[in-house]
């Protein structure tokens, strides 16, 4: 403990020298606006601005890069919460409840409550990531495909508690993403499925174009020549912040967002978007009024967004306690540090220790210099709602294309973010819910992949489920939350039938 | 009578019965061995389950006569600036297709005033470029003459 | 002015522009370097460090784009299309050579075919290895393959995806050998490793660079080298060749190619440049702290290279088959 803090203050040394801090500032600022373009999020952002670090030491080039890491992570909520367009896939569940308070006039409470519950999440999980990475990592190793599949297949339970409508219609939603999710190269066999001669289809519909065609494109589709433009209620000065009821609201939500983010991000793969789905189904579960969800509850904002991010610093934990590129996020940054001549791996922290508690003090830094940063943004972010919107739609609209396409410099994912907003259009008009629709996609080939790869590994016996404790012990949970879940459906199902029985009783006797 | 979940659930369910049409292609595999075709199946069927449901049950949803589409007009028009756009970014490059784009919501569809269309359009598609692009590095298209 | 003069002025723009190609001096213009990888993997980071260079030799702005998609097809459809002028070049991995094999195996039309390509240089290539889990029995890797074939199908090997560059160094030592071993593919050579790691597969073929660590750590064992050479690095471990499976050879390479029908002045100019670029010493640098040694070879010497690694790679492929088909 005692080498610990001292060489935290080794670290904090590195990150507060002027040089080190103006390149975490620089960081952070250029990290959210790539977070505020829509569809460009922390990992196309690290991934596009990574050729700009390479003329500088590796220390500076890893704090900057950190900065831009969590910038865009924060930046990608002010999007959804302003204009219901998703910074990022993460920010998906942001869009429902955020979007719905910024409609109620309470903009500035939702960006500052996004605000403080990343910077709280941030800065709780690298101290989690800090103490506890060693023997989290070796736990983190543990999931293999077997782990990964019931893992996922409890985010797939989610679903039934994500929509405030019908489940019906959320679980044909999720089953039309799941299916969306299926385009592309078969991984395990190198079919390719559904692609129709398109190459670019090969790896798949992407997330991104997904989510900013569902929900923002399908947005502007909808509103943009409604006789009166959207009501938004004109935010004052001091209506900014939050209320003390909406801090109370949200400090729960927060605290187990940020638990909640982090066990899941150190689980190795892409599982860490799911965490933000999982933190909404979990407050929606817990919340006394789950109603208000979907129309501006404080928790489906304060959640999720911790969730978020506590989630990528958890997926650090793998990287930097054992050097496993556990993820898309720590790959990227993996990579950059090998461009500086850091050769990653587990002896990165006896070797290069000043670069890695450097790297962890910038973190916390980045932390702090985001909150100063974001905090006074969030009034000149709420003023943009005073653009009137016949100038601000096109605005977006061009933001919107020139987001999804950076992501991979292809025309073929705006034409998919195209095919997208007419969808959620029509389903909007047809009174379904999307964000389902977003899950689905993300979760089908992870959940294919896990499936076909165990049952790769054990020559097609399903045992291997059940012969490995954790995958045992997620399944298990699983099926007694389906169990719980079903009970109520059960019972209202016979009381349904019962009626209809006395129904065509009454018929015989009239 | 159609109502809205009837005509959800049906279009769905058309759907689920053309990935299974198109999954004839892919081997299947086993249940042991799940092939490139397995999943697909799996989840058409549970989408044709869904949708089949949806179309029983859908009785009681708004009706779609109800749906009323006022703003279909500029819904096409952005859906078509959208497709244009698609279009042009690799052939005229991003700054030319982006200004156009502008000009025409903003000019055609908005009709604001000349002047102001002409100054905006150009005045965010160069300096989005200019951020993105130049300052940035995130690499946009370019046409011909380099624009 | 009046229509007329516009007209002409139009007229000889158009007329300049339409002469333009025939003596345009070369390089005029910005050059593109498509990568067709996304950024932080192999062939982005060579590229950068590549465009650089060429920028600093040319005296001509030179930039990376990351198309990416589909395994890398993708970004060298787009080249195999682009317009063979010299300004758009692809940097490509050993994948080149397996992607169109494995179309033709699914009678799929073809993204593209090799032949659609000039290639100008060889840049560097990295023999794969071969690393077991330290807590394996197997210390050689002669113990390896007799414990393979004592049972066949049995011990399992992670790799970056069916047919990528991981899975067939793996088949053509099953095939050198005679041995049969499990695939369970992943999506990358970062998740393939984690999963050796993890302990939920035996074995994998991987690039030395990011191996070595888990080697130093003791985490992973490294039994053998794809090499017709060793790994400087690793100079204790034998090459397969020297164990006598001759056929197991594999490099993850990566080479600078200009679509077919590239002048050849231009390609001339470009393969010079090409030389001169590698051996700038911050070329050498930048490649140095990858760990990824510059193998330089141009001209016929690299077409030779070229076309025996495709001609081992196409066997492989159709060695694998189709999977389902097993």
């Amino acid at each position: 403990m005692a080498e610990t803090l001292h060489n935290l203050a080794l670290g904090f040394g590195v990150a507060l020298s002027p040089p080190v801090l103006l390149y975490a500032f620089v960081g952070c600022v250029v990290g959210t606006l790539v977070g505020v373009l829509p569809g460009v999020g922390p990992l196309a952002g690290i991934s596009l601005l990574l050729p700009a670090t390479f003329g500088l030491d590796a220390t500076k080039a890893i704090v900057m890069l950190a900065g831009i890491y969590y910038g865009a992570m924060y930046g990608g909520s002010t999007t959804s919460i302003l204009m219901r367009i998703p910074g990022e896939a993460a920010s998906v569940m942001t869009c429902i409840d955020g979007y719905a308070m910024a409609r109620k006039g309470r903009a500035g409470a939702a960006l500052a409550i996004a605000a403080v519950g990343s910077y709280v999440a941030g800065t709780v999980s690298v101290i989690a990531l800090m103490l506890l990475a060693p023997p989290l990592a070796s736990f983190a190793l543990r999931f293999g495909p077997p782990e990964y599949f019931a893992l996922l297949a409890l985010g797939l339970l989610v679903l039934a508690y994500m929509s405030s409508g019908s489940m019906l219609k959320a679980l044909a939603m999720a089953a039309l993403g799941l299916l969306l999710g299926m385009i592309g190269i078969d991984q395990m066999t190198g079919y390719f499925r559904f692609s129709y001669g398109i190459v670019e289809l090969g790896d798949g519909i992407g997330v991104v174009p997904v989510a900013v065609g569902l929900f923002g494109l399908a947005e502007i589709l909808a509103t943009a020549g409604q006789p009166t433009p959207p009501e938004v209620a004109k935010p004052k000065l001091r209506e900014l912040l939050p209320s003390r009821q909406e801090w109370r609201d949200s400090a729960w939500p927060i605290g187990r967002g940020t638990v909640l983010g982090f066990l899941i991000g150190i689980v190795p793969g892409s599982a860490h978007i799911i965490s933000s789905f999982v933190s909404y189904a979990v407050e929606r579960k817990l919340a006394k009024h789950p109603e208000e969800f979907g129309h501006g509850a404080v928790a489906g904002v304060a959640g999720p967004e911790s969730a978020n991010n506590s989630a990528t610093s958890g997926a650090f934990v793998p990287m930097l306690a054992l050097g496993v590129p556990s993820g898309p996020i720590p790959a990227v940054m993996l990579a950059a540090m090998m461009v500086h001549g850091v050769s990653p791996g587990p002896l990165l922290i006896t070797q290069q220790p000043e670069l890695f508690w450097g790297f962890i003090a910038s973190m916390y830094v980045g932390n702090v210099v985001l909150l100063v940063l974001n905090l006074p943004l969030v009034g000149v972010f709420v003023n943009l709602l005073r653009v009137p919107y016949p100038i601000l739609y096109p605005s977006i609209l061009v933001f919107c294309i020139l987001g999804v396409y950076a992501v991979n410099s292809s025309v073929v994912d705006v034409w998919i973010m195209l095919a997208m907003g007419g969808l959620g259009y029509v389903l909007r008009k047809l009174d379904f819910e999307t964000a389902p629709i977003v899950l689905g996609v993300i979760l089908a080939p992870m959940l294919e992949m896990a499936l076909r790869q165990s049952l790769a590994m054990s020559d097609g016996r399903y045992a291997i489920f059940f012969a490995r404790p954790i995958s045992a012990t997620l399944l298990v949970g699983g099926l007694a939350l389906v169990l719980l879940s079903l009970r109520p459906l059960l019972t209202r199902t016979l009381d349904w039938r019962a009626k209809l029985a006395l129904a065509e009783k009454g018929e015989d006797h009239p | 009578m159609l109502t809205t979940d009837r005509v959800a659930g049906g279009a769905l369910a058309l759907l689920a019965l053309y990935t299974l049409w198109e999954s004839r292609r892919l081997p299947l595999g086993s249940l042991r061995h799940p092939g490139p075709a397995y999943m697909p199946v799996v989840l058409a069927l549970a989408l044709l389950v869904f949708g089949v449901l949806l179309v029983l049950a859908g009785r009681r949803a708004p009706a779609l006569a109800g749906v009323g589409f006022p703003e279909w007009r500029h819904a096409v028009a952005i859906f078509a600036a959208c497709a244009f756009a698609a279009l042009a970014l690799e052939r005229l490059g991003y700054r030319v297709s982006v200004a156009l784009v502008l000009a025409f919501l903003l000019g055609v569809v908005e009709r604001k005033g000349l002047v102001f269309v002409v100054t905006f359009s150009l005045a965010l598609s160069l300096a989005s470029f200019l951020l993105f692009d130049t300052l940035l590095r995130v690499p946009l298209p370019r046409g011909p003459f380099g624009l | 002015m009046t229509p007329t003069r516009i007209a002409a002025l139009a007229l000889s723009i158009l007329l300049a522009a339409a002469a333009a190609p025939a003596q345009e001096p070369y390089p005029t213009r910005p050059i593109t370097i498509v990568a067709p990888f996304p950024p932080g993997g192999v062939a982005d980071l060579t590229a950068r460090p590549v465009a650089a260079a060429l920028e600093k030799v040319l005296k001509n702005p030179v930039g990376v784009v990351n198309k990416t998609g589909a395994a890398g097809a993708v970004g060298m459809q787009f080249v195999a299309t682009s317009r063979a002028d010299g300004y758009t070049l692809l940097l490509a991995l050993s994948s080149i050579s397996i992607i169109p094999e494995a179309d033709k195996l699914f009678g799929r039309p073809p993204a593209f075919t090799v032949d659609q390509f000039a290639p100008i240089a060889l840049i560097s290539a990295d023999p794969t290895v071969l690393v077991v889990p330290a807590d394996k029995p197997w210390k050689t890797a002669r113990e390896f393959i007799e414990e393979a074939r004592r049972r066949p199908g049995q011990i399992s090997f992670s790799s970056s995806g069916v047919y990528g560059t991981l899975h067939m160094a793996m088949e053509l030592l099953s095939s050198a050998a005679g041995i049969t071993l499990r695939h369970v593919p992943y999506g990358g050579a970062g998740p393939a490793l984690t999963a050796i790691l993890g302990g939920h597969v035996d074995a994998l073929a991987s690039g030395p660079a990011v191996v070595l660590p888990h080697i130093k750590s003791g985490k992973l064992r490294v039994l053998a080298g794809w090499g017709d050479k060793r790994v400087a690095a690793l100079s204790e471990v034998p090459t397969f060749k020297e164990l006598g499976y001759g056929e197991a050879e594999f490099y993850i390479w990566a080479g600078l190619f200009a679509p077919k029908g590239t002048p050849e002045p231009v390609l001339a100019k470009l393969r010079d440049a090409t030389r001169a670029a590698v051996g700038e010493t911050e070329f050498r640098t930048a490649m140095d702290k990858l760990e990824t040694p510059i193998v330089f070879k141009q001209g016929e010497e690299f077409r030779l290279f070229f076309e025996a690694d495709a001609r081992r790679l196409a066997e492989g492929v159709r060695k694998v088959g189709r999977v389902d088909t097993k």
